[in-house]
């Protein structure tokens, strides 16, 4: 006999005898949460673990966020090597279905999760379901925010006496604040993520909803007025970069880095940085900061919106067992049913009775900024859409000049509706 | 002695098997498929129906398309030629060395060539960083204005140009050091005695002499960077892809980003035939180049 003979052979003999002694079901998990929130998931998965010894266990795995995930997840589902459960983005789940990565959640599954549609609000509810299935249970809703620094903007005479900053409601009322905070010596009053459309996309968004426009209406793209309302939209932030107002060719990491370093008064950015913010402020490294619902730059408040989920790959040729999936179901309805924890990475919880809680409502910064739930646009439900996706993608390419003003808004419009109509 | 020879042939075909079996098996029969796929609408995944032609004629129109393969061709002439003649001089330079000396610059020199792509990208992102990368504070400092390298178009392609050749050249110094130690000394002895100058002794004896060499490093340096990949996908992250485009990134985006596996197996095929054709036209021009001298 070999070593790795009799290696295999121990291990086969320690999980034989495992599985005899206690029958625990192991489920196998990926996920593609590398940041902040996900250092609470693998504390979620850790307590997960110790309340089902010997029952569940959850074999946690990180992968690269976007395409590599996606692909990776598409690749292994076709030949039955995908996990048993998996962390999804709900803007993705109308590709997935075309795809036939997803099994479907069935009533029964509803049922022994002990979840329901009452638990979700309408807008999550419908993200999940596409010809009336269900093809995922949401764990949460992750919009943007303005994150914004105190001190700097006190300094500048722009705090209210709310501790917010001024001129949330207009345009004008908050490039007067961004120009305050140029006066008063802010090197980036608003650090954007000016290098990377991909991201950009989610604020833009945000502002197109703010004009009532749409992207996708009937199928096509960008219809009647709503490429006006996507070069107002570029117009605005084209007009803080030239004004100095803003960080231009600026990537994720280094935004994040010009906001907690000072030099940046103020960012927008995911709900997803907030552990980031209150881990920094722990350690006693991070200036007094706050978190608000995006300004109302044009007619009525919006904010993009994208939701994670929980989904169960269709392997094929391989069936999940019964046990397998009563234990994936356990491991998703604990985690929704506590997900009060993951609220600390910034997120908002999709199981209602949670959000519901005093606990929940009593939390900062969320419970400054959940306002915004009632104002939440999504992506539009198609399989072109969705993160890291082809609408992301074609866009992308025409947002990162405009908005570092090499290219006229109007001019990228005209070219965003010719590529996305040729998708 | 005498040979068996049908024992010699069977020996060999024993030997070269295992090879060829993985040959046919990861290589061969896959770009079979590749061309088949190329003629149909699959996704990434499964099969598809057949199209015809229809994929390839769709890359005559196709911007991106023509994005990719100029960005591809751009990036070769960057850094084919300058980077053959880089590593020549370095390479002329490290030969005079003596020693420890000059093994010790030989490292030195290769040192970059052994670094992950990754790595070499993140020790490039620190200098070229916009708001925190060396160069930009070193640009503040004479008082000149900041430049988004990695972020713009103009600079996205030189920049990557000299990253690679920096990274790569290693390599093409070693092969050239090899040409050089195998020139005889007593030509060179030869030639000074008849009173030849520097340029006279490199352009009569070394030049004609590490011609072989040279054509090859220049033939592996032109396919290498036909199918650059890594760098671009890598330097435009959380950027502009799609201005950056490069053949095989966009092979890599039709597939995997937007699952159509038929239409980036046509881009695949192109580039195949691009490769093949460069490489065997450039590898003839070299010879007969070589031997009219």
């Amino acid at each position: 006999m070999t070593i790795s003979g009799m290696l295999k052979a121990a291990i086969v003999a320690t999980i034989g005898f495992a599985g005899v002694a206690r029958a625990e079901e192991t489920v196998v998990w990926w996920d593609f949460l590398g940041g902040g929130d996900g250092v609470r998931m693998k504390k979620l998965i850790d307590d997960f673990n110790a309340a089902h010894a010997g029952q569940v266990k959850i074999d946690a795995t990180t992968l690269e966020w976007g395409t590599p995930f996606y692909a990776k997840v598409q690749t292994s589902a076709a030949v039955g090597e995908a996990p048993d459960i998996m962390t999804y983005h709900a803007s993705r789940i109308p590709l997935a279905v075309q795809q036939g990565v997803l099994q479907e959640i069935t009533a029964d599954d509803w049922t022994a999760m002990g979840l329901s549609q009452a638990d979700f609000a309408p807008a999550i509810w419908d993200a999940v379901t596409i010809d009336g299935k269900q093809y995922a249970v949401p764990l949460d809703t992750h919009p943007i925010v303005l994150y914004y620094n105190k001190d700097l903007l006190e300094k500048a005479g722009m705090l209210d006496e709310n501790g917010k900053p001024k001129g949330l409601d207009s345009r004008e009322g908050f490039t007067a604040t961004l120009q305050a905070l140029k006066d008063s010596g802010v090197t980036f009053p608003l650090g954007s993520v000016t290098a990377d459309g991909n991201f950009m996309f989610r604020t833009i968004y945000s502002l197109v909803g703010q004009q009532g426009g749409e992207l996708m209406t009937d199928g096509e793209f960008l219809a009647g007025d709503n490429g006006e309302k996507l070069a107002n939209a570029l117009g605005v932030l084209a007009e803080w970069t030239t004004a100095g107002l803003q960080s231009t060719y600026t990537d994720y990491p280094a935004t994040v880095a010009l906001f907690t370093s000072g030099e940046a008064a103020m960012m927008i950015n995911g709900v997803w940085e907030v552990p980031t913010m209150t881990d920094l402020a722990a350690q006693g490294k991070l200036f007094n900061w706050g978190a608000v619902e995006l300004p109302v730059i044009f007619d009525k408040p919006a904010t993009y919106a994208d939701s994670h989920t929980f989904a169960i790959p269709a392997n094929q040729g391989k069936e999940m067992t019964p046990e397998r999936r009563a234990a994936v179901l356990t491991a998703i309805s604990w985690i929704s049913k506590n997900s009060l924890y993951w609220a600390t990475a910034g997120h908002i919880p999709a199981y209602g009775p949670v959000t519901d809680s005093a606990e929940y409502k009593a939390m900062e910064p969320n419970a400054t900024y959940s306002s915004l739930t009632a104002n939440m646009i999504f992506d539009p439900k198609s399989p072109l859409a969705g993160v890291a996706g082809p609408i992301f993608d074609v866009m992308s390419t025409y947002f990162v000049p405009t908005v570092n003003g090499e290219m006229d808004p109007a001019e990228a419009v005209e070219m965003i509706r010719e590529e996305l109509n040729a998708l | 002695m005498l040979t068996n020879r049908r024992k010699d042939a069977w020996i060999a075909a024993v030997l070269v098997a295992p090879f060829l079996a993985i040959y046919l098996l990861v290589f061969v029969w896959p770009t079979i498929q590749m061309f088949g796929i190329s003629f149909t609408n699959a996704p990434l995944i499964g099969s598809g129906d057949w199209v015809g032609t229809e994929n390839y004629e769709r890359l005559a129109s196709d911007p991106r398309f023509r994005t990719a393969a100029w960005n591809t061709a751009y990036f070769v002439i960057l850094t084919v030629l300058p980077g053959t003649v880089v590593a020549l001089l370095i390479a002329l330079g490290v030969a005079r060395l003596k020693g420890r000396l000059q093994s010790g610059i030989l490292a030195l020199f290769f040192l970059p060539y052994i670094l992950p792509v990754s790595v070499v990208y993140l020790i490039w992102d620190w200098v070229l960083n916009f708001q925190f990368g060396i160069l930009m504070h070193v640009l503040d400092l004479f008082g000149m204005d900041r430049i988004p390298i990695m972020k713009t178009r103009e600079w996205f392609m030189p920049a990557v140009g000299v990253v690679t050749i920096w990274w790569t050249a290693g390599f093409s110094i070693l092969l050239f050091l090899a040409g050089l130690r195998s020139i005889p000394p007593e030509i060179y002895e030869a030639a000074a005695l008849d009173n030849a100058g520097r340029w006279t002794t490199f352009r009569r004896i070394t030049w004609p002499l590490l011609w072989p060499v040279t054509s090859l490093v220049f033939t592996i340096q032109l396919i290498a960077q036909l199918k650059i990949f890594d760098q671009v996908y890598l330097f435009s992250q959380g950027g502009r892809p799609n201005d950056n485009m490069v053949l095989v990134y966009y092979v890599f985006q039709r597939a995997f980003q937007q699952d159509q596996g038929g239409r980036a197996a046509a881009v695949a095929v192109t580039l195949f035939v691009l490769v093949v054709v460069v490489s065997v036209l450039q590898f003839q021009l070299l010879r007969m180049a070589g031997g009219r001298k």
